[in-house]
């Protein structure tokens, strides 16, 4: 069995978030990581291996540091990966970069492909689905998890009020939420092995897409600006008598915070 | 022919209070545009459920009533969503970002070649119109807008964000139904079965609201109170490792370095002192309330919110509060 | 008249004695050979350098006993017995000498203290010896023993020789009416015993009990390399042999090296050869099970049972690894092959250490507080093997408890254990207007804060405090700022070698970036490991802990400290300072500047009781048998002083947690020695 996994790499979580001089994110210093979500998908790509042989492929779309994170990948498991990396691909939207995934993808002939249902840092949750419909698959999005069958899987998709069965054939796209498999932490044995497995750098060209038909041109979506969210307040102390102080509570987090 | 639409994603004869907040936003939407507001009921025996949406500011409401509709299945509903917006080509589609809407608009963006801004919390109308939405896990926001090639604009909206528009009793929206023939649609996704959590309880790392209790506690039957108000919430009961050492909760239900690391919109720790071994585990969540008795707790400096006072006389009133502010919701 | 006896008197063909001395002395070479063959299925390890420091210890250890005496009752008992026999062993030499090499020696005033009342007091001391030991073996079982027909038979063993040799004795003096009788008092009390017998009964008996007492004494020549008292052998060896390198300091693994095929200890192959020797050389004692603070609160590890099935696994598997590298040496198929690594070829599957001499639960529960290294006359080494062991399993297997995950995670992320965002790490220092290196430059001291000191809001409040005590004390210091990292002690602990030194190599490059020379650290673990073992990787410096430059500051005359504090004080030894830094007179010292009376525990000092959060366990659950950290707190309040002094911020947490638990943390607090430092300072201004 083949088994594809999209990867992305991605700000670690606790990763102070700051704008540059031209309001944009600013990467300096931080630490980028194997998106967890991504990470999942890669567990359960290696626990399929393990239960039914074959290979875990990554593939991924990024520069150079991207690199780390796919051998990170590898030292869990995975045999080999294959990188798009081109300068054209700064600042495409999801569409593009679905498109792209695409090509990268198919040339693998997959059994079955996972990814993250988000990531966490652009939180689209639109890729992995729109690689879905451009390579004409089915998939289910948002599993917890699958039971591989002949020719066909079964996975656990979360509704919002409990989950559901759902059946497709393969190949299919699986998209992975926190609690489909537990990341393993990778051995100085994986480790060492990682540095010899196989990674294909593949340029737009290779792939036979037109490095004109991507980046900020052709995106759906425009970026206009970022900003910073207005610094977290120091706590407050709702003071007053209990009952009015729990009256306030409630208050603040329906309409100052909106989270209830 | 043009509109905003809403996608009114029903549930059993009823709408989650999202649909009435994108018909209140879309609503502004719509005018800022010159346009209709139309809401789209795709599903079984939602005919009926036209008249809020009119009431809530659709100026037409397009119905797809069909029994095999009852279930959510992507090939299905996009199949006909697809029908509809080819039909009638709306200006924008708003989803709820509900795990329906995370579904279906990306897959519909796919088909028509456009764009999706998902989990959208703001737009600002100007002569271009910006869509805010968060990025980074809320650390940052980013304005977008849609490329002039990419129409129909499709939205998922996050929930409890924007304000419902005010019923008006009796406004009344001209209803169209369509039909489509479901038959013409392949199916690649069978449902084989359907789980629904005997409780609203969650699970503790896919909560939007997590309650813990602490050493405060005092005992085991103590968190009975606890999960009272994660009922009305709808929320995950967690603990501290304390509370798990004294035996009054299950391991499973720790929430800190050594236990379950959660991320939840809310978090309201009651009882607990705040160690870094807590802190470890929840300090990423959006909100953070804080209910103890003393006031030099560290968990008082990582809250948004915090009640200094016996939990024990806070809880209860809070249960009561909570009640009715979500009962007049 | 010239004070003597007749050597062998009423013996016959006492040349005899060395061709069965000397069958007795081939069976113990053997057994002795076989021995040194099993220990060398085990790595080669380099622990003959710096002879001189060796010697030293051999000369402490083992004819001091000053290890051995740290426990009254076993050490007389050893003591007694010890030099009891190394008399007699050097009396029966002096014999050997008179009677068949021809010096004339057992004369005058030798012949009277040495070779009559010196060794009737030894015979008497190893008798006394013994008594205290079948005491403490079998009339009031001692802590900690277990017994085994081996102790049973060398303990009546040795009596009977002892009692052969005072009857013997005493029949000589009583046939011969010896007229040095008084010399031997013990010999001449026997004599009376047989005074009434006939002459010739006299000497028969003589005779017989003679050639028992030489018969027996070369059997137990024979059977000690197949007894514990091998020990006699393998104890000085052992002590020779012992690590000389700073207690704290674990092997550096060379991870870069491509031709090693496995890291840590999966086998017993890959031990090294002292490790197994380690198991020749123990006693069975027990006093490292009765300081381990695994053991004592029910979990299931026992470093005396640790080494015992290790030995059990050196004598099984040992013996077929020895017989599957012959059998390799020696291949029918002609082809020479070297012994190492061959084993697999034989078709010998050897098992793993982990689930045969250590169950993984076991595994995980050492706190490395070295109380079992502390404790051990011979200087078994527990902690290095169970680290070997952690290695394997977290390097090689990934197998390891699954709360770790996060820690690793954190520590290779963000540099601290609780995986917080590394960017906040001076966050603590923000108000407090805290020089950092980056941007003030480099100065005399850098204040290492640690990863409890810059996240922890409880040990922020240390870290505050030693600021506002090196600015009375005009010290010129700054901190790393968000460039500090995690110094790695926890993750080197739990056998995660790779990040350790991933971890020690960021900091070390950082810290020689900006040429730093002298480091204040307030944590033990961060001191250990930039003392100790920085060095490994080309971090040198002067390292300083807080509590021991607190000292030196109010020695100096230099922290205004004119209020004194009142109040009564038990202080916490933290094993990183104390066992192995030896640091427990400074937090002392500082306690009494200070105006506190200090209450100390049932266990301080060097067998101070850990408080469960060493060798990585802060990061672990501790679902196993009664909390260590309970019952440390419980011997703390048990002083019923009114504070709780520590000089560490994991036991801090730890204690302080204890009291919380205890519900009597409002009233005894558990205070950082910084932390009551400036109260001093602040009532003093």
């Amino acid at each position: 069995m083949r088994i594809v996994v999209c990867m992305k790499q991605t700000f670690d979580t606790e990763a102070k978030i700051a704008l540059t001089a031209d309001g944009l994110i600013d990467s300096t210093g931080v630490t980028l990581v194997v998106d967890p979500y991504s990470e999942f998908a890669v567990e359960k790509g290696i626990q399929f291996k393990e239960k039914f042989g074959g290979e875990v492929v990554i593939v991924c779309i990024g520069d150079t540091q991207a690199e780390t994170a796919i051998r990170q990948c590898m030292a869990m498991g995975a045999d080999r990966a294959v990188i798009v990396t081109d300068p054209a691909m700064d600042g495409s939207d999801q569409s593009a970069t679905a498109r792209v995934l695409a090509k990268a993808v198919i040339s693998q002939e997959p059994d079955i492909i996972l990814g993250g249902f988000k990531s966490v840092d652009s939180g689209s949750a639109q890729v992995m689905l729109r690689l879905a419909e451009i390579l004409n698959l089915p998939h289910v999005n948002v599993v917890t998890n699958i039971e591989i069958g002949e020719g066909k899987a079964i996975a656990t998709r979360e509704l919002d009020d409990g989950v559901e069965l759902v059946e497709v054939s393969l190949p299919a796209i699986f998209t992975a939420q926190q609690g489909l498999a537990e990341p393993r932490y990778p051995s100085v044995k994986g480790i060492m092995q990682a540095k010899k497995k196989e990674l294909k750098r593949l340029t737009l060209a290779d792939l036979d897409i037109d490095p004109t038909s991507v980046g900020p041109a052709n995106a759906k979506v425009k970026i206009h600006g970022l900003t910073l969210p207005a610094p977290r307040k120091g706590g407050r102390i709702i003071g007053g008598e209990i009952p009015e102080a729990t009256a306030d509570l409630v208050k603040a987090l329906r309409d100052e915070a909106k989270v209830i | 022919m043009a509109g905003v639409w809403v996608f009114a994603e029903a549930k059993d004869g009823k709408f989650r209070r999202v649909i009435l907040e994108m018909l209140g936003e879309a609503r502004k939407f719509a005018d800022h545009l010159g346009e209709e507001l139309w809401a789209v009921l795709v599903g079984s025996n939602v005919a009926e459920l036209s008249s809020l949406l009119g009431e809530h500011g659709a100026d037409k409401v397009l119905v797809m009533d069909n029994p095999n509709l009852a279930a959510y299945t992507t090939d299905v509903y996009a199949g006909v969503t697809l029908g509809l917006i080819n039909t009638y080509q709306p200006t924008a589609v708003l989803f709820a970002n509900s795990n329906m809407g995370r579904d279906l608009a990306p897959i519909l963006a796919q088909k028509l070649d456009t764009g999706l801004i998902t989990d959208l919390t703001g737009i600002t109308y100007g002569p271009e119109i910006l869509f805010k939405r968060p990025i980074y896990a809320g650390k940052a926001l980013v304005e977008l807008s849609f490329a002039a090639n990419a129409r129909p604009m499709l939205l998922t909206i996050r929930p409890k964000v924007f304000t419902p528009a005010e019923p008006q009793t009796g406004r009344q929206a001209e209803v169209i139904t369509a039909s489509a023939d479901l038959n013409a649609l392949t199916l690649r996704q069978v449902i084989k079965d359907v789980i629904r959590k005997a409780s609203t309880r969650v699970d503790l790392t896919e909560a939007d609201i997590v309650i813990s209790g602490g050493r405060g506690m005092k005992n085991p039957e103590n968190f009975k109170i606890l999960e009272e108000v994660a009922d009305i919430l709808g929320a995950a009961v967690g603990a501290s490792r304390a509370a798990v050492d004294e035996g009054w909760r299950e391991p499973q239900y720790q929430v800190g370095q050594t236990g379950k690391v959660v991320s939840p919109q809310l978090y309201i720790a009651v009882g607990i002192s705040g160690a870094i071994q807590h802190l470890a585990g929840m300090n990423s969540s959006k909100c953070i309330v804080a209910i103890n008795k003393d006031p030099e707790a560290e968990i008082f400096k990582v809250a948004d919110y915090g009640i200094v006072g016996d939990l024990f006389q806070v809880i209860p009133i809070l249960k009561q509060e909570l009640q009715q502010a979500l009962a007049s919701a | 008249m010239n004070a003597t006896r007749q050597i062998y008197w009423n013996i016959q063909g006492h040349i005899a004695i060395y061709p069965l001395f000397l069958v007795a002395i081939v069976i113990f070479a053997y057994g002795f050979y076989l021995k040194y063959r099993l220990w060398h299925v085990g790595q080669p390890v380099d622990r003959n350098d710096r002879k001189g420091a060796r010697a030293k210890s051999l000369i402490g250890f083992v004819l001091g006993h000053t290890r051995i005496l740290r426990r009254r009752q076993p050490g007389i008992m050893h003591f007694l017995i010890f030099w009891g026999m190394v008399c007699l062993f050097l009396g029966t030499i002096v014999v050997a000498l008179q009677s068949d090499v021809g010096l004339q020696i057992m004369h005058g005033p030798f012949y009277l203290y040495f070779m009559s009342l010196i060794l009737n007091i030894a015979g008497l001391a190893v008798l006394l010896g013994l008594l205290i030991a079948l005491y403490r073996r079998y009339i009031k079982p001692a802590e900690g023993l277990d017994n085994q027909p081996d102790d049973a038979v060398i303990l009546i063993l040795l009596l009977v020789i002892i009692l052969t040799g005072f009857l013997t004795q005493g029949l000589r003096i009583a046939a011969t009416h010896d007229p040095w009788a008084a010399w031997s008092p013990v010999g001449n009390l026997f004599a009376r015993l047989f005074a009434g017998l006939g002459a010739a009964t006299q000497s028969e008996v003589h005779r017989a009990l003679w050639w028992s007492h030489l018969f027996l004494a070369l059997g137990l020549i024979a059977y000690l390399p197949y007894s514990k008292l091998i020990h006699i052998g393998t104890a000085p060896l052992n002590i020779y042999f012992r690590s000389l390198e700073p207690n704290g300091a674990l092997t550096r693994l060379d991870l870069e090296d491509e031709d090693l095929e496995t890291f840590g200890a999966a086998k017993l192959t890959d031990l090294t050869w002292k490790d197994l020797m380690d198991t020749d050389a123990c006693v069975r004692c027990g006093r490292c099970q009765n300081n381990c603070p695994a053991y004592l609160t029910g979990k299931p590890l026992s470093p005396k049972a640790l080494i015992q099935d290790l030995k059990l696994q050196v004598h099984q598997q040992g013996k077929l690894i020895l017989a599957a590298r012959k059998t390799a040496a020696h291949p029918t198929t002609g082809e020479h092959e070297t012994a190492a690594g061959s084993e697999l070829d034989a078709g010998l599957d050897e098992q793993n250490l982990v689930g045969t001499v250590l169950s993984e639960d076991a595994l995980w529960s050492c706190t490395t507080c070295r109380a079992c290294m502390e404790q051990c006359p011979v200087f078994v080494e527990h902690v290095p093997k169970t680290i070997e062991m952690r290695r394997n399993q977290v390097l090689m297997e990934s197998d390891f408890p699954a709360e770790l995950n996060g820690a690793f995670k954190g520590m290779e992320n963000n540099g601290n254990p609780w995986g917080l965002g590394w960017a906040k790490r001076a966050e603590w220092a923000d108000d407090l207007g805290v020089k950092v290196v980056a941007t003030d430059g480099a100065p005399e001291y850098l204040y290492w804060v640690g990863c409890a000191g810059s996240f922890d809001n409880r040990n922020r409040k240390v870290s505050a405090a030693m600021v506002q005590i090196m600015r009375a004390a005009g010290i010129d210091f700054a901190i790393l700022g968000t460039e500090e990292k995690c110094c790695g002690d926890s993750a080197r602990r739990l056998g995660n070698e790779y990040l350790y030194q991933s971890l020690a190599e960021a900091n070390i490059e950082t810290l020689n970036g900006y040429g730093i020379k002298k480091i204040i650290t307030q944590c033990p673990h961060c001191f250990n490991t930039l003392k100790n073992e920085y060095p490994q990787f080309g971090g040198n410096f002067e390292v300083i802990h807080h509590s021991a430059f607190i000292a030196q500051l109010i020695a100096a005359g230099r922290l205004p400290l004119q209020a004194k504090l009142n109040g009564t004080i038990t202080y916490h030894d933290s094993c990183y300072l104390g066992r192995y830094n030896a640091i427990y007179q400074p937090p002392r010292q500082v306690i009494e500047a200070l105006g506190l009376k200090l209450i100390e525990m049932p266990r301080s000092q060097r067998e101070s009781f850990c408080c469960g959060a060493g060798g990585g366990r802060m990061w672990l659950e501790e679902n196993l048998g009664e909390r260590i950290n309970m019952q440390r707190t419980e011997e703390a309040l048990s002083t019923n002083a009114s504070c709780i002094g520590t000089a560490c911020p994991f036991c801090l947490t730890m204690l302080e947690d204890g009291t919380k638990r205890k519900d009597v943390a409002e009233n005894i607090k558990t205070l950082d020695l910084a932390e009551l430092v400036q109260q001093a300072i602040q009532s003093a201004q």
